[in-house]
């Protein structure tokens, strides 16, 4: 039994060996170079158009999605490349982009291993550029900053502790607090595209509604007022691009209908 | 309070032109001292063909493109030493339109007293 | 002769221009050449953009304008 058990043991390593070295073989010869062509514009040289520049990388050599590519990129071909990036793990929201026309994540996106076509990378849509790939979002920061996105009392608990909730309160945060602002949403808006400056776009309303329906929150009624007028929030025409570009499997479209109930039913 | 204002502005105008200290109250400047003024932050302004060794006269109807020499830009900028001299505001449309040195003394005329 | 009027986009450029002198007087008289000398760099750097080069404009007048913002801070007093 020992025996069997030994020789079974040395066939199964023998084997493992051998898979890796065939392996390694089919990864030296075969080769499978996929095309990027990523948006180029650097504002050291303003009166030089933007372009795609195209680049070339091994998928054999390169990890499963499109940061892993960009990276690459950057560490061997091209460190001028620049975009933003930090976790990795699609929660910091910074490696927003346009990949293959879809506003998402970097670090969430597999690259198509179908090396006959060409991945196409741009920065989020309608936005002014930084530099490559990396958009000004002053804009959309400040109007996070303009639904004051943080608990508003008159009155705190006697004892100095926290501000209890319900579970079933907490529960109608769900599907709400998981945003990362990483503004793939608003930028994927046309209402957004076309009235930046006053309409706050899905991303910020959809955490305006989740201030709105905390059950801490006592500035209800200052909420409602600050939405109440034709651009902040009724330039929502449920296009619906933003639920379905969510890199986070969020539904801002949903909290904005809530958001016009709740109005029109307060009003 | 009026006084003290007007004091304000004194001091503001003698700080800035540095030359002897002018006693005018902004309400009743005359047109000729408003135009001696102009001139002379003209002859400071370090772009002007006036600054230059062989120094244009500056007269009333000069130009401030064909007679001194001054692009776009060098007329913003000089606008904005009278602003300075004089205290005042020149609003972004009527400045646009100061062509010559007639055109600036007469606005300034027309507009210390507001100030 | 005329009085030429300017575009939209040039009159753009001399609001700026206009924001940026007034930005230099509101410094400390000793270091107001410095800021003057740093804003006639600027400007002079894209003197011979081609007048309908529009995006180039338009990008480097947002670029001025957020630039001014910061060097109005009262705590900036100076630069070289």
């Amino acid at each position: 039994m020992a025996l069997i058990q030994r020789s079974l043991f040395r066939f199964i390593a023998r084997r493992g060996v051998a898979t890796t070295e065939s392996a390694m073989a089919t990864h030296s010869t075969v080769p499978k170079m996929k095309t990027f062509k990523v948006y180029r514009w650097n504002p050291d040289k303003p009166a030089e158009k933007p372009h795609l520049q195209t680049y070339q990388v091994d998928l054999n050599e390169c990890g499963p999605m499109v940061l892993d590519a960009l990276l690459k990129i950057k560490n061997e071909q091209d460190p001028t490349l620049t975009f933003r990036r930090s976790c990795r793990e699609g929660i910091c929201g910074s490696c927003a982009m346009n990949i293959e026309g879809r506003n998402t994540l970097a670090c969430l996106c597999k690259i198509d291993t179908n090396v006959s076509k060409q991945e196409k990378i741009y920065p989020l849509p309608h936005m002014f550029i930084v530099k490559d790939l990396v958009p000004d979002l002053t804009n959309f920061y400040q109007q996070y900053k303009s639904i004051k996105p943080y608990l508003q009392r008159s009155s705190f608990p006697a004892d100095g502790k926290e501000v209890p909730q319900s579970i079933e309160d907490r529960k109608k945060l769900d599907g709400l607090y998981e945003c990362i602002l990483c503004a793939c949403c608003s930028t994927s808006c046309p209402s957004y595209w076309w009235n930046q400056e006053e309409y706050l776009g899905p991303a910020v309303l959809l955490q305006a509604y989740r201030w709105l329906i905390d059950s801490r929150d006592q500035a209800t009624r200052q909420r409602k007022d600050m939405l109440q007028n034709s651009m902040s929030l009724y330039r929502c025409h449920t296009i619906m691009n933003c639920t379905r570009t969510c890199p986070k499997g969020l539904n801002p479209g949903l909290a904005i209908a809530e958001i016009k109930k709740k109005l029109a039913l307060s009003a | 309070m009026f006084r003290s204002l007007l004091r304000a502005n004194v001091a503001r105008s003698a700080m800035i032109s540095q030359g002897p200290v002018r006693f005018y109250s902004p309400s009743n400047l005359s047109k000729t001292a408003i135009s001696s003024r102009v001139i002379d932050v003209i002859k400071s302004f370090n772009k002007t063909d006036a600054s230059s060794s062989n120094p244009t006269e500056i007269t009333m109807e000069s130009s401030f493109k064909k007679d001194l020499g001054l692009d776009s830009l060098d007329t913003v900028e000089l606008i904005v030493a009278m602003e300075e001299e004089f205290s005042i505001e020149i609003p972004d449309k009527v400045a646009d339109e100061l062509t010559s040195v007639a055109q600036t003394v007469d606005y300034i005329k027309d507009h210390t007293d507001a100030s | 002769m005329a009085v030429r009027k300017f575009t939209g986009l040039q009159r753009d450029v001399l609001h700026l221009y206009r924001q940026w002198i007034r930005l230099a007087f509101q410094k400390p008289s000793a270091n107001r050449q410095n800021f003057l000398n740093y804003i006639h760099l600027e400007f002079h750097k894209n003197r011979d953009l081609r007048r309908k080069d529009f995006t180039t404009i338009e990008y480097l007048i947002r670029n001025g304008q957020k630039k001014l913002k910061t060097f109005q801070n009262p705590n900036l007093k100076n630069i070289h």
